[in-house]
């Protein structure tokens, strides 16, 4: 097979894996090195779904003896099946890279003989990339669950990150869509790779020639919509994730069918709304100091689509409001829908200065349209309606209803009437476009 | 109402504004290469002088900060046709009510830095992945670009240390030079357009290219294709240099 139609296959087999990120690592070189690590990360491109492009993301080969019902390389479909070879990989890559196409490799696969041999397959690839070539720029390795620690001990030392995707948010959806992956086998080397990291960070203070293990640390991803988790759960999920095995990342996936099966939703329409909310729950728990208690009720186990998370957190705890911009700390500015991390900076450091003046909030980059009701400015409330919560829910709710817009079972009829121009644009987009409070680059990061 | 003209150079930028500071009607300042005369004032052609420059260069570093320097220079490299007069004022202001005015994220003249500011740190962090090398002979790399600000200055450090076992050279068409490396040194260099193009000339069809082609292609999530998404993060001003595109 020509390595051409390799690449097709298997990158277009790696692409609901929807991590992209480069950033977070340190891995010094020197001249005469190739490659580097950027803190922030790059994107080389963005594909016309909008994703960030910043590494070559492909599979080492689509095989697989396992049968996850979701997934498409899975054993029982009847699929085009490819594998590359070590220095396959070894070529894309340090060509790619010499042309600047991307910042490094994403190296997965499907799962073949049995997850030791898969496992060392992946280790000695990157080892030789590290080793042979004397590669420096980022690597993201999978980590195979199953494999033995050993093997996994092992190929940390190369990667800059390493991931193991969840998929499936508990063990029932698990057992029901993933039937030969135990979660015990996907959790083991998480935790493994966290300890390891810990270790590695210790005696590196003590000696510094001790080796960099997974620098820049690990991610996972959920898929959304497949199974009946609530949003309660997924985010419970991710806190744990964060706070136990102190992961960088956790990426959400819409479901998208690419096959059909007993245990399978029959979704004609992909949650991608719900998708873009948990990505900003996410976000609240990362950079905004909430918990995931916070944001959901027992009653309430899920994001209502209609309002960001924390404009839904803010209506139900009226009682913090309003909040006085001249003299709030901080991360309390942080909890004022319409208030980003940016907008509370700039807050902070020009009312060091002088008191601000309501005009002043917009220069400042608040968005108004929210932050209004849940605001005072020299102690003036400036909110079109009273503080009262039926009321702001009723100004802050819009027109159409995402939530119906959003029902998995249902297929978009709001464009089949011939009555906008919006009627061009494919439904996904349009659906998003309907989201006021869209922040930059939420899947795919900057 | 006078209009300073200097001559396109960091240096020139800081003489002219030491001359216009001891002014008392109100001052514009421009590229004397870019300037269209006007009706209402008087042009002042104002020559270099390293000696005003430094003083000046010296003045914000010790009695500003070397944020605020850091931001004159953003604003010069910005290439944004008000930008200069910009600094003027700006510099004019921090000088009034010491460096702490920059915290006032509500002052006008200090939004607008920061604005311009971000433009160029943005653009030089995009061009960091969108800079496409082609293999003109075997380890040695050749790119295009355009950009709307004059980005090569910041960008030179980043790539010098990336690919510091090959030769390269980072072309910027629109303003006629280029970043040249040599495995030892990299420094910034006059290029025109027609040496530009004989260095292509000695490419040939690169089977990367078609790969990468071909990578971008199958990456495409067709469910999802949200174009105005793509655009935001990769303005169709940069497509042109684009081998994927
Ligand atoms: S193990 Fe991975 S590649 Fe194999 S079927 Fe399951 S999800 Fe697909």
């Amino acid at each position: 097979m020509e390595l051409q139609e390799k690449l097709e296959i298997l990158s277009g087999a790696a692409k609901y894996d929807v991590s992209c990120s480069s950033s977070g690592s340190k891995r010094s070189s020197k001249t005469g090195d190739l490659g580097s690590v950027s803190t922030s990360g790059i994107c080389h491109s963005f594909t016309p779904d909008g994703r960030c492009i910043s590494l070559l993301k492909i599979l080492l080969t689509n095989y697989c003896i396992y049968d996850c019902a979701y997934c498409a390389n899975r054993r029982s479909n009847d699929i085009t099946r490819a594998a590359f070879s070590a220095e396959e990989v070894v070529d894309l890559t340090i060509n790619f890279y010499r042309r600047n196409y991307i910042e490094g490799l994403f190296l997965s696969s499907g799962v073949f003989k049995n997850p030791n041999h898969t496992m060392e397959t992946l280790g000695s690839i990157v080892k030789k990339l590290r080793i042979e070539q004397g590669f420096k720029g980022y690597i993201h390795l999978k980590a195979i669950p199953g494999a033995s620690q050993e093997l996994i001990d092992e190929a940390g030392l190369y990667a800059d990150r390493m991931s193991v995707n969840i998929e499936l948010p508990s063990d029932e959806s698990l057992k029901l869509l993933a039937p030969d992956k135990k979660k015990q086998d996907i959790f083991a080397p998480m935790k493994q790779i966290s300890s390891n990291i810990v270790l590695h960070q210790e005696e590196r203070k003590k000696y510094k020639r001790t080796p960099l293990y997974v620098p820049g640390g690990q991610s996972t991803q959920l898929i959304i919509g497949a199974t009946p988790d609530n949003d309660f759960s997924i985010l419970t999920l991710s806190q744990k994730l964060y706070d136990k095995y102190d992961l960088k990342r956790v990426y959400y996936s819409a479901y998208v069918p690419v096959n059909t099966g007993a245990h399978l939703p029959e979704i004609k329409n992909p949650p991608t709304l719900r998708e873009h909310r948990l990505y900003q729950g996410d976000w609240l728990l990362r950079f905004y100091g909430f918990r995931a208690e916070e944001l959901f009720t027992e009653e309430r186990p899920n994001f209502d689509i209609n309002f960001d998370p924390k404009t839904n957190w803010a209506l139900n705890h009226l009682g913090h409001f309003p909040i006085e911009i001249n003299d709030a700390p901080f991360n309390l500015l942080l909890r004022v829908p319409g208030i980003g991390v940016r907008s509370a900076q700039k807050i902070t450091s020009a009312r060091r200065l002088a008191p601000l003046s309501y005009p002043d909030l917009k220069k400042l980059g608040v968005v108004l349209k929210r932050a209004q009701y849940f605001i005072t400015c020299r102690s003036k409330y400036h909110g079109s309606v009273d503080l009262d919560e039926d009321k702001i829910r009723h100004v802050l709710t819009p027109k159409l209803d995402l939530n119906e817009l959003d029902n998995p079972y249902e297929q978009l009829t709001l464009f089949d009437k011939p009555s906008s121009s919006q009627l061009l644009l494919p439904p996904m987009h349009a659906k998003l476009l309907l989201v006021e409070d869209r922040p930059t680059a939420l899947t795919g990061e900057i | 109402m006078k209009d300073y003209l200097y001559d396109g150079s960091f240096d020139g930028l800081l003489t002219a504004v030491f001359y216009a500071y001891t002014e008392k009607e109100p001052i514009r300042l421009f590229k004397e290469t870019s300037y269209r005369p006007y009706l209402l004032s008087e042009p002042v052609v104002v020559k270099t002088e390293m000696d005003k420059s430094d003083r000046v260069y010296q003045g914000i570093c010790s009695r500003l900060s070397h944020t605020t320097l850091t931001n004159i220079y953003y604003l010069y490299l910005s290439e944004i046709p008000d930008s200069e007069t910009l600094a003027f004022e700006y510099i004019k202001l921090c000088f009034k009510y010491t460096d702490t005015i920059n915290l006032a994220k509500n002052n006008d003249i200090i939004r607008t830095v920061d604005k311009y500011a971000k433009r160029v740190l943005m653009e030089s962090h995009r061009l960091k992945g969108f800079v496409r090398f082609k293999e003109v002979t075997p380890l040695v790399f050749y790119a295009q670009i355009e950009p709307d600000h004059d980005i090569l200055p910041l960008i030179l450090g980043h790539f010098k240390k990336r690919f510091s076992d090959q030769h390269f050279i980072i072309h910027d068409l629109k303003r006629g030079y280029a970043i040249v490396y040599d495995l030892k040194e990299a420094y910034l260099h006059d290029l025109s357009i027609e040496q530009g193009e004989k260095l292509l000339h000695f490419t040939e069809g690169d089977p990367f290219e078609e790969l990468f082609k071909s990578f971008y292609k199958s990456v495409t999530l067709e469910e999802r294709i949200n174009d105005r998404q793509r655009r935001s993060y990769m303005p169709k001003r940069y497509w042109k240099h684009l081998v994927e595109l």
